[in-house]
């Protein structure tokens, strides 16, 4: 049942993101993203990992899409059909992801990858708080001045001149 | 129980598809939109890894949530950019984008 349950999200991720990266209409590709968001928050409660897939959704599909969405309309919303949406490279690319695919595939799949352990504890929320709170006080401090930086940032870029 | 590599296999899967995604996308947003796909892969691996290897304190599932604030951080100043230089040049096309070329 479990293996079912993860293959069903892991196939939802994947179909998820193909239609994210191919999706003509740049709205519908946010769309996508935001299904392929969800689905990557599911890996995440299938892990037990209640916290980060809970702010996977909050920041994700709560905020970063809302943003992507408000972008997309602020720009030019393209509906001309004859606009091309993909660049002279599309080949290579693909050709290039697809052997890069191959060789991650290959390498993963010669790997002996470690079984469960059978007591590696299951991480609870105080136990994320209080190491969050404790060793990683530093890094936590840096998190905020960087997205205080990025606030003002996006404030004077994006600030209409006079 | 799932092997590891699965969730391994899975977040390459992510990896190349945002990878071919940022090469081939001439929209801006859609390029950015790749590079979330990006660093969900990661994503994916530091929690896998963190539940499978066990660490008492929780470390990878802290990198992970300091993954998610930077890709905020990273997508409201590609986005700002993005509207910065839509409203200069009309364009939302990277290969329309020669401000900074010489």
């Amino acid at each position: 049942m479990a293996e079912f349950v993860f293959c069903f999200i892991a196939l939802c991720t994947c179909v998820f993101a193909f239609l994210t990266v191919t999706a003509r209409d740049i709205f519908h590709c946010a769309v996508w993203l935001a299904f392929c968001l969800l689905s990557v928050s599911g890996i995440y409660f299938y892990l037990d990992a209640e916290f980060v897939g809970v702010i996977q959704v909050l920041v994700y599909i709560g905020g970063i899409i809302t943003l992507f969405i408000f972008a997309i309309k602020l720009t030019a919303h393209i509906d001309d059909k004859t606009i091309k949406q993909t660049n002279k490279q599309i080949l290579p690319a693909a050709l290039g992801a697809a052997v890069f695919f191959v060789l991650l595939f290959k390498i993963i799949g010669s790997n002996p990858w470690a079984k469960i352990q059978p007591d590696a504890p299951v991480v609870s929320l105080k136990q994320l708080g209080l190491s969050l709170m404790t060793s990683y006080a530093l890094p936590f401090e840096f998190i905020s001045l960087l997205l205080l930086a990025a606030m003002v940032g996006a404030i004077v870029i994006g600030k209409v001149k006079r | 129980m799932i092997p590891l590599g699965f969730f391994v296999a899975l977040s390459a899967v992510l990896f190349c598809l945002g990878i071919y995604g940022v090469l081939v996308r001439r929209n801006v947003v859609g390029i950015l939109i790749s590079i979330e796909l990006i660093l969900n892969a990661a994503n994916i691996n530091l929690v896998a890894f963190n539940k499978y290897l066990g660490t008492p304190d929780g470390m990878g599932q802290i990198f992970a949530l300091f993954v998610v604030a930077i890709a905020a951080a990273a997508s409201v100043v590609g986005l700002v950019l993005v509207i910065a230089i839509y409203r200069n040049g009309k364009s939302i096309f990277a290969d329309d984008y020669n401000l900074m070329k010489w």
